[in-house]
């Protein structure tokens, strides 16, 4: 059987058990086993590149970052956030859904985790949303979309899976990822303003009540800082900053502000323990799949394409790159499509020039997007099934707002210098710079 | 409710045997351990490496209970249904249709586990002529979660296939109540804008 029929073939599994209702992980397993029967890979082979695909230290972050996403919504700090959310832009058109925009870009830098983000958001402001008279298929609309910042901004969970599977610098991508995801958080907010709905009219917050609620979200606040401070000046790599976010949350924020919560730890941990499984099996499995498409020369023959297209014009590349994410996105879910394109998004990168960084933030912007695009956008069926309305109307509403995620997208392609600058500042290494031999500072490439 | 009964998840009860609850609790209990386990190794070693005296042993157990956290989580998602899922067509379909395509989807697995069993046990066997470093532990004694992690897949997915096929997969569930995780204390109210 020829290499393109044997790639068909897998894909075709992977895509019929995996809509049909298998587990992705293991419709990923088994289109790989079946496609390997047909060469001459041997199956224990197989098994060796799904444990090789989850044994890496850079991976050992998720598991802290949902931690820390898991112990902040369980341990109700979420209202502080809510709260001081609510002060800061309560009053502006559009109210509510302000609120929530603004919240997930806090809420954002905590957990790291679109779905962690839909159901904290969901749970906390699709009531209030609902009592306020807003449509549902705008609120799941509104929720879905906002909570997609997660994805770009740090300790994004999909930057570190892309940072560890393409040997990229996370630290890199956790800084590039800032300028987009906060053009989507403020793009979301004109967007409210303009055209959605007005919402309860409240008078702006004093600056006495904007002030308290700072000060009572002031220890979740510290998250952020602990996180990105700790990365950044060289303490902690990523792994070991989500251990000491936890560490905070566990030892300062959990007895200050909700000691009835310590009895029940141990279960955050039990449930913490098996989410963290869920996205690694998946990476393993992915692992495999991406292997077997780079083995039969699939991912070369993709590429080829694509620079067949484009040339070296690393526009036009970033451009056919993202047009080929946003379809698959539409299917699969970002850390499997991550995984198993990576050796074509290695290869277009060297071919058009790239900064790998740029390229990262390119493509996990265009996997955000997917995530409430149909007919499988995760993050925006989740928000339909938590708020309780039809996804095909969620869906209609979110149309609309497909024009922020776009606008950032093309941003991203087209300004490389905006999107780089905030590494290039922080962590110029990140970026591909180096110590300038002659004299002080670096030298980065054009 | 206990939190050791609160970590047996009631959602489609009739697709589980109730002798098998010890097992998911006994499972989720040391899907805690090992996170616990691997937060405090890492922690360990970021506190030993500060004041210049790194074990190095630690990052061998850190990724011992990392992969173990990752293949005993794996598999009791199985009894769970909490993997992840594209999306699950066969749920809006009725009678036959419906078993059909659950059977197929439990048999796909039972392939795979099968698969994870058999295959993971030969690499287990070869993994002991490699050795981690420092500790010169057999490279097998991480192996053995992949052979373990599939027989107690295949032990699951057995278990709904029998209850499936006797009761039916196709069983209404309560629905989830949309808990407010917060109270929003300062919304003040607000006058509908003209």
């Amino acid at each position: 059987m020829s290499a393109t029929l044997i790639l068909g073939l897998m894909t075709f599994l992977f895509l019929f058990f995996g809509y049909l209702g298998v587990p992705v992980a293991f419709s990923l397993m088994a289109g790989v086993l079946v496609g390997a029967a047909f060469t001459d890979v041997t199956f224990p082979a197989i098994i060796q590149k799904i444990f090789d695909g989850m044994d890496s230290e850079a991976l050992l972050a998720i598991p802290f970052f949902l931690l820390v996403g898991e112990l902040m919504s369980s341990a109700n700090v979420v209202s502080r956030i809510t709260n001081l959310s609510l002060a800061l832009v309560g009053h502006v058109r559009g109210g509510l859904s302000q609120v929530v925009t603004v919240f997930s870009m806090f809420f954002s830098e905590m957990s790291g985790s679109t779905t962690a983000d839909v159901a904290v958001i969901s749970r906390a402001l699709g009531g209030p949303m609902k009592k306020e008279g807003y449509e549902p298929a705008f609120i799941a609309a509104i929720i879905a979309a906002a909570s997609t910042i997660a994805a770009l901004v740090p300790p994004s969970i999909t930057a570190v899976v892309y940072g560890a599977v393409g040997n990229v610098s996370i630290a890199g991508l956790f800084m590039a990822g800032v300028v987009p995801g906060f053009m989507i958080g403020f793009g979301l907010m004109i967007y409210c303003y303009f055209f959605g709905p007005a919402g309860m009219r409240r008078p702006r917050a004093p600056f006495r009540d904007v002030a308290r609620a700072f000060k009572d979200a002031s220890l979740p606040l510290m998250i952020p800082f602990i996180l990105l401070g700790g990365i950044l000046t060289g303490w902690f790599t990523p792994t070991e900053a989500g251990v000491v976010a936890a560490i905070w949350i566990l030892a300062v924020i959990i007895p200050a502000l909700n000691r009835g919560h310590i009895r029940l730890l141990p279960y955050d941990f039990c449930l913490a323990g098996l989410i963290f499984s869920l996205p690694l099996i998946t990476i393993g499995a992915a692992n495999a799949f991406g292997w077997m498409l780079a083995y039969l020369r699939g991912a070369i023959l993709i590429a080829e394409w694509i620079t067949g297209l484009a040339g070296n014009d690393p526009h036009i590349i970033m451009l056919l790159m993202v047009l080929l994410f946003t379809i698959i996105g539409d299917f699969i879910e970002p850390v499997p499509t991550i995984i198993i394109f990576m050796p074509l998004v290695n290869a277009l990168t060297v071919a058009g020039n790239i900064n790998p960084v740029h390229m990262g933030v390119v493509l996990i912007a265009t996997l955000a997007f997917g995530l409430i695009t149909p007919p499988y956008g995760l993050v925006l069926l989740m928000a339909s099934k938590f708020v309780g309305v039809r996804f095909s109307k969620a869906l209609r509403a979110a149309l609309p707002i497909y024009v922020v995620f776009l606008g950032t997208i093309a941003f991203a392609i087209y300004f490389p210098k905006v999107v780089l600058w905030l590494p290039k500042q922080v962590i110029p290494e990140s970026v591909g710079c180096f110590k300038n031999p002659s004299g002080t500072g670096y030298i980065c490439p054009k | 409710m206990r939190i050791a009964d609160k970590l047996v998840l009631e959602r489609q009860r009739h697709l589980k045997w109730r002798a098998f609850d010890v097992l998911e609790m006994a499972l989720m209990m040391l899907c805690g351990l090992l996170l616990f386990g691997f937060s405090t190794t890492v922690m360990f070693d970021i506190v030993t490496r500060t004041i210049g005296h790194p074990w190095l042993w630690l990052q061998e157990v850190t990724q011992t209970f990392f992969i173990y956290g990752i293949f005993i989580g794996a598999a009791v998602a199985t009894r769970r249904n909490d993997h992840l899922y594209l999306t699950a067509v066969s749920e809006a379909l009725r009678g036959t249709p419906r078993l059909v395509a659950e059977i197929t989807i439990r048999i796909v697995v039972l392939g795979v586990a099968f698969c994870l069993v058999y295959f993971g046990y030969i690499n287990f066997l070869r993994g002991f002529s490699s050795f981690r470093m420092p500790s010169l532990t057999p490279i097998a004694s991480l192996y053995a979660a992949i052979p373990v992690s599939g027989a107690l897949i295949a032990l699951f997915t057995i278990e709904q296939l029998i209850n499936g096929y006797r009761k039916g997969f196709d069983h209404r569930e309560p629905p989830e109540a949309l808990v407010e995780v917060a109270p929003i204390l300062p919304i003040s109210p607000g006058r509908r804008r003209s």
